[in-house]
């Protein structure tokens, strides 16, 4: 800290310490000035040579003070409260202001370490803020329910179909369907994963009857227990197997309906896994098909502006709004009038009959530039209504570590993100499918369907991954791989929700039903006659409440500022001190230390004397004699006789020379200091 | 002598008069003054002139009063708290859902039990209203016919009442058709919130036992009168029930819930523990904890989360008591009772309704902070319900005990208190009026339970999105309502409608727990370090000062005065002995030493301590200067070490 001062300024501030300092800290000094700037070189070797000396002096002599009167000196002298009163009152005074003292010290400590503690808990405080502001209109998904039209996919499903439509005649009137079974039906897809009925009458020995009756059991058995199967006690199963059929598991539904839903969506993804996906997105529903009006504000817009995406659940989705190549749109003024109309058809007749049973639209409100999972967090929309959807945008904003565990970009969270072709933000849904994606591709060597794909993957088909369902049973139920995915993935800093207050009415209104009609048919397929019916067609309103932000941002509770206040709040009540009070105990603490090492140089050397004196072997002097050798000159002891093959004693010849006067003990400790301080005043001016 | 002690020795010797020494008060202050570690006080002793002293005892007092300000808001503002948000993304325990049917029990089953109720308001309509028959459903029945030798029971009870509003005090009964006379008060059930315009209201008149205490309940519309009235009897007809015969009479779990589906597993009516409620029939409970495990899901969205189809068998609605078709579904938290006729969300039928939940936990601190209580066990209400604290429990209960305290019953829509029978005519005749008569004070917060019950500290909220579809579509229609049909062909035999049905979807829509917990803002340590930050700012001041502040103005203060008195007493003690005392009384400097001269310098150490003179000085009259600031700058170095050596020589 004193590197660059000034060699004549340092002796300045040398001359300020006390008085037993100065010959000790000559060391230190030294040091520091042979650094110090070459124009100085000289003087500063000259200084140099001076604080060795008087530092050697120091060495020879012994400490000039002792640890008591360095304490009184601190004690009198510190900015610190307390200790000013241990030195100046009386003994019971003394006792009481020392314990004072003390405990206000112990005090200061225990609730610096208090403060200390909290600053590093990383605690946040939170402002909240609510009103309205001129905000980017949220991106809005829109999907139909139906992922594909029936009459564009009915030749890939045309063997599925039959299959099920067997499968429920056998189901709702076994009898009968035996007797017409002679339809000729698809067996691979059956055989592969078969639906099968577990009898559970007799509780111990569940008897399995597969549907078709041809594999299992026999004929006559099954027959005869299919009809009472209906009453009670069946369970319908779907019978999972491994590639060679020996591992099998099944899959139990409490009800048919499930069973046969389940079991009928597996297959279809199995189909629509081996078909391109642009053939996929041809047979869905197109944009100028399904978007029939739009207006945002008091401008129209039609499908155009809208950004096609196809997601595997819903077939195509068109998102408006997302920000992608162009800028996004704000909308500055509440209510209906100012958010986004929009007329859609679902085509409801077109729907694929066994795999969507709900008919509506999907819709979801999300964040400019984010993927869009719609299918956890969608919301429908339902035909021949107009369902009106005000929007509050409720954003919190995290600071992310140490504060809070959360992560800005995902760059940090060691899930490779399979939604970065689309290139869109992270969120932590992203996150969590390319986890299972990523375990689905290690565990069964293909990717699943309703996931984006990896490089160089295949999704999983039954014709070149024969086990894929078995596995993939398995992983979905598997909650150990759920809550790795759960460990692994970290929420994203910036969490936004749009809060929504939903309400419906009944659209178009009878009187208007008419017109209505007769003007999208004619702007749809360009007819005269009503084409579209109430149950094919959607309204919808998006807009603004009048209050659409609440941002929630977080701050940190605790920073340095609070912390140093609090810390020297603590000090200044309880002993009055600041910094510079531990910067005078540092000082004292060094001190301490030099006065420490003096001794032990000066008991070093004092050992080595005695070491010297080893060779005398008469009996020590006594007090009375080592008095009377000091004080009377003309003194001998008369123990020359006891001991006659000694001579006089070997340190006889530094007994001071007659003439100089007696030692003075405090004195003579004290006047080699005085010249020295004289010494360095005179170096000094 | 060691030279630490001769150093101290020395400073003992230079300071000035310590405190409880001093002579005066004066002396004291001025002491105090010089010597204490605040910085204001130091200036008034050491400023020159008057107006620059009366400044600084201006700034002084100006510095004492803003730090007792400061402090006393400091005080005040303690019991405040921070609020804080946190976000978790975690597997999350999935609530408990409870389901009811919106009509509590099977008409065909009940309908023998409330034949005669029926006729009467269907009598009561006819008469007051005036429409034709006309019922499709139930039209089989000639009730007409049975009506013609029967007392009515009902109406002679609780008449129904039409009042003309310009004969104030007449009302016609409707059963009889003759004029009455109506007194006591009439309560119009809808005045307060908007003008009846019609001229006939409809209403019906509750007495109290000795019938001469009557109110009379007047409604704006003839629908909520006959509703109300309807209702009364009913609650009278079903608290005579046991609860056995009612869950019978009630829909089973394996009726009610066509399929079940949970996180991907099928479930059914086993998942579901039945809990019966009073007006709402057998209402079941998935995920009650009932097997000690409450299940989670780790994953988001419609798939993971409770999927379930009901029957709704509208065929069997009690035309009276409910008007609308559906199911209620009810979020709660697994020890929470769900109060199904408060809360809870209408599912219509024929439709899908999907709800996505978002969980806020929300944690409050109890006293002092704040109003609320941790478990209830501090609200002086006895709680009836077998589930935990909240709100509404409270109120409830508080309720049912001030109407088993004034009525000597209880209501039949909520919990018995123990040692208490639900009303009926048969053994509380009059219980309506009594149960009216409460509850139009408990609404009015007569009865004290607003202000003796408290809001719970911690709950869990699950906030809704609800949003509906058309289910099932056309095209799936044709093979869906078969299949399921042939699910609940065990329980039913009938070919199922669309109508018949309702679809539910319950899920989290993402699993970001948001937790609001509110913690202290202040803590102890906060509020002295706040402390040492205005001392010090203001007089640089700390706990030291204020024991020397105590120490000198509380105890050397009181002590220098009462050591005044009692010189003072001696001396009149002693001019009493001697009374002829010629010579003026000598000041105590003058007194104890003589070779002391008295004259108009500062008192020093010495004159102050009335010590004879030190023995180093022996040079007389040429005292050294010892004016303090003197002294103290030189304290050290060569003063020190020349009276030392001068000592020595």
């Amino acid at each position: 800290m004193l590197l660059h001062i000034n060699p004549a300024c340092l002796f300045k501030l040398l001359h300020g310490f006390p008085p037993w300092i100065m010959p000790t800290d000559g060391n230190l000094g030294g040091k520091n000035v042979q650094m110090g700037k070459p124009g100085h070189r000289e003087g500063a070797t000259m200084h140099v040579k001076k604080y060795l000396l008087k530092c050697l002096h120091r060495l020879q002599k012994g400490p000039g003070y002792t640890y008591k009167e360095l304490l009184v000196w601190y004690c009198n002298n510190t900015n610190t409260h307390g200790p000013k009163r241990i030195i100046c009152e009386g003994p019971k005074k003394k006792a009481m202001w020392f314990l004072l003292t003390l405990l206000f010290t112990a005090l200061v400590c225990w609730q610096w370490g208090n403060f200390i503690r909290t600053y590093l808990s990383w605690e946040v405080s939170i402002s909240l803020s609510v009103g309205f502001k001129t905000m980017d209109f949220p991106a809005v998904t829109i999907c139909n329910a139906s992922p594909f039209k029936y009459s564009k996919v009915k030749h890939l499903l045309k063997d599925l179909d039959e299959l099920m439509e067997a499968v429920l005649e056998r189901i709702l009137a076994p009898e009968l369907s035996h007797a017409n079974a002679t339809r000729t039906l698809n067996s691979s897809i059956w055989n592969h994963t078969p639906l099968v009925l577990i009898d559970e009458r007799n509780p111990h020995h569940p008897v399995i009857l597969d549907l078709f009756g041809d594999n299992h059991n026999g004929l006559t058995n099954s027959s005869a227990s299919e009809k009472i199967c209906n009453a009670h006690g069946c369970k319908m199963a779907m019978r999972l197997c491994s590639l060679n059929g020996t591992q099998c598991t099944f899959r139990n539904f409490t009800s048919a309906t499930q069973a046969v839903t389940e079991w009928y969506s597996l297959q279809a993804t199995n189909i629509f896994a081996q078909v391109p996906q642009q053939e996929l997105v041809e047979m869905s529903y197109p944009g100028e098909q399904m978007i029939l009006a739009c207006l945002f504000g008091a401008e129209p817009c039609n499908y155009r502006n809208f950004t096609s995406i196809f997601y595997p659940h819903y077939g195509n989705c068109y998102i408006f709004n997302w920000g992608m190549t162009e800028k996004a749109l704000p909308s500055a003024n509440p209510g209906t009038e100012f958010g986004l109309k929009l007329i859609l058809d679902i085509g409801q007749e077109d729907y694929v009959p066994f795999l969507t049973s709900t008919a509506g639209v999907r819709l979801m409100l999300h964040e400019q530039r984010s993927y869009p999972f719609i299918r956890d967090e969608g919301i429908y929309a339902m035909s021949g209504t107009e369902t009106s959807i005000g929007v509050l945008v409720d954003k919190l904003q995290r600071m992310g570590e140490p504060y809070s565990p959360c992560t800005v970009n995902g760059s940090e969270v060691p899930v490779q993100n399979f939604y970065s072709d689309y290139n869109t933000t992270y969120s932590i849904q992203a996150c969590l499918r390319s986890c299972f994606q990523d375990h689905m591709i290690h565990s069964c060597k293909c990717g699943h369907y309703l996931y984006p794909l990896p490089r160089g993957e295949k999704y999983c088909n039954n014709r070149d991954f024969p086990d894929w369902a078995h596995c993939y049973s398995d992983l979905q139920m598997s909650v150990a791989q759920r809550e790795t995915c759960i460990g692994m993935c970290k929420e994203s800093c910036n969490d936004t929700q749009y809060k929504m207050t939903i309400s419906m009415a009944d659209w178009p209104s009878e009187a208007s039903e008419d017109w209505i009609f007769h003007v999208l048919s004619q702007e749809r397929d360009q007819s005269t006659n009503i084409t579209l019916s109430r149950k094919g067609i959607v309204k919808l309103n998006i807009y603004f409440q009048e209050f659409n932000y609440r941002t929630i941002e977080e701050s940190a509770a605790n920073n340095l500022v609070w912390l140093l206040s609090n810390l020297g709040g603590q000090f200044g009540f309880w002993m009055g001190g600041s910094v510079l009070c531990l910067i005078e105990f540092g000082e004292i603490i060094i001190d301490f230390v030099w006065i420490t090492i003096i001794n032990l140089v000066a008991l070093a050397k004092s050992l080595r004397q005695r070491r010297a004196q080893a060779s005398y072997s008469g009996p020590p002097p006594t007090v009375a004699e080592l008095v009377e050798a000091h004080t009377n000159f003309g003194f001998q002891p008369d123990t020359a006789p006891r001991s006659p093959n000694t001579g006089p004693y070997p340190n006889e010849q530094a007994l001071p020379i007659p003439g100089t006067p007696p030692p003075n003990y405090d004195s003579l400790r004290l006047q080699p200091l005085d010249v020295i301080e004289s010494d360095s005043e005179g170096d000094a001016i | 002598m060691a030279p630490g002690e001769k150093i101290k020795a020395k400073i003992k010797k230079n300071l000035p008069v310590t405190g409880p020494q001093a002579p005066t008060i004066k002396e004291l202050m001025r002491w105090y003054c010089l010597n204490t570690n605040t910085h204001g006080c130091r200036r008034i002793v050491v400023s020159r002139g008057r107006l620059r002293r009366l400044l600084w005892i201006g700034f002084t007092l100006t510095a004492v009063a803003l730090i007792l300000w400061q402090c006393a808001l400091l005080v005040f503002s303690f019991y405040t708290v921070s609020v804080s948000i946190k976000v978790h993304f975690r597997k999350l325990d999935f609530p408990a859902v409870t389901i009811c049917n919106i009509n509590p029990y099977k008409y065909s089953a009940v309908r023998h039990l409330l034949a005669d109720l029926e006729q009467e308001t269907r009598e009561a309509l006819k008469s007051l209203y005036g429409f034709p028959e006309s019922r499709k459903r139930r039209d089989a029945e000639s009730w007409s016919s049975v009506l013609e030798g029967m007392q009515p029971r009902f109406s002679h009870r609780i008449p129904l009442l039409i009042f003309d509003q310009y004969e104030k005090g007449k009302a016609r009964d409707f059963f009889t058709g003759r004029k009455r006379k109506v007194d006591g008060r009439i309560i119009h059930k809808a005045s307060n919130v908007m003008h009846i315009e019609s001229k006939q209201v409809v209403g019906f008149q509750l007495c109290s036992n000795d019938t001469s205490d009557c109110a009379t309940y007047t409604f704006s519309s003839g629908i909520n009168a006959i509703q109300e009235w309807y209702k009364l009897h009913y609650m009278n007809i079903m608290a005579q029930v046991p609860l056995e015969k009612k869950i019978n009479m009630s829909y089973s779990a394996e009726e009610l819930l066509v399929t079940c589906f949970f996180d991907g597993v099928s479930c059914d009516a086993r998942n579901f523990t039945l809990f019966h409620h009073p007006m709402h029939g057998n209402c079941y409970t998935f995920n009650n904890r009932e097997n000690e495990t409450i299940l989670s899901t780790s994953m988001g969205g419609s798939e993971y989360g409770l999927q379930v189809i009901l029957y709704i068998n509208e065929e069997e609605y009690n035309p009276f008591l409910v008007s609308s078709t559906g199911a209620k579904v009810i979020i709660h938290r697994q020890d929470e009772y769900p109060f199904v006729e408060d809360v809870g969300t209408e599912i219509e039928t024929a439709m899908v309704t999907s709800i996505g939940m978002h969980l806020t936990e929300s944690f409050k601190l109890s006293e002092p902070y704040s109003q609320c209580t941790e478990d209830g066990s501090d609200v002086p209400i006895r709680n009836i319900y077998n589930a935990a604290y909240s709100l509404q429990i409270c109120l409830h209960s508080c309720f049912q005990t001030k109407m088993v305290e004034k009525c000597g019953c209880a209501q039949y829509g909520q919990p018995l208190p123990p040692e208490a029978n639900y009303c009926n005519y048969q053994q509380h005749p009059n219980w309506m009026y009594c149960y009216y008569q409460l509850h139009r004070a408990f609404v009015q917060e007569e009865l004290g339970c607003q202000s003796v019950c408290k809001e719970a500290c911690s709950f869990k909220e699950w906030t809704l999105t609800t949003s509906l579809a058309q289910w099932p579509s056309v095209v799936s229609e044709k093979w869906l309502l078969p299949v399921l049909t042939w699910d609940q062909g065990r329980q039913i035999n009938k070919k199922l409608n669309k109508t018949d049905l309702a679809k539910l979807l319950i899920f989290y829509k993402d699993l970001n727990q948001r937790s609001i917990m509110e913690s202290p803002a202040n803590s102890i340590e906060m509020l002295l370090s706040n402390f040492g930050g205005q001392l010090g700012l203001w007089m640089s001041c700390s706990v030291v000062c204020v024991i020397e502040i105590i120490e000198v103005f509380f105890i050397d203060f009181f002590s220098i005065i009462a050591r005044r008195q009692w010189q003072k007493a001696k001396e009149w003690w002693a001019r009493k002995q001697a009374p002829p005392c010629p010579e003026a009384p000598h000041s105590p400097q003058g007194q104890d030493n003589p070779a002391l001269d008295i004259d108009n310098d500062l008192p020093t150490f010495n004159s102050a301590l009335h010590l004879p003179p030190a023995l180093g000085t022996q040079v007389p009259g040429t005292p050294p200067p010892k004016y303090n600031t003197l002294r103290l700058e030189r304290a050290f170095s060569n003063q020190l070490t020349d009276t030392q050596m001068l000592d020595e020589l």
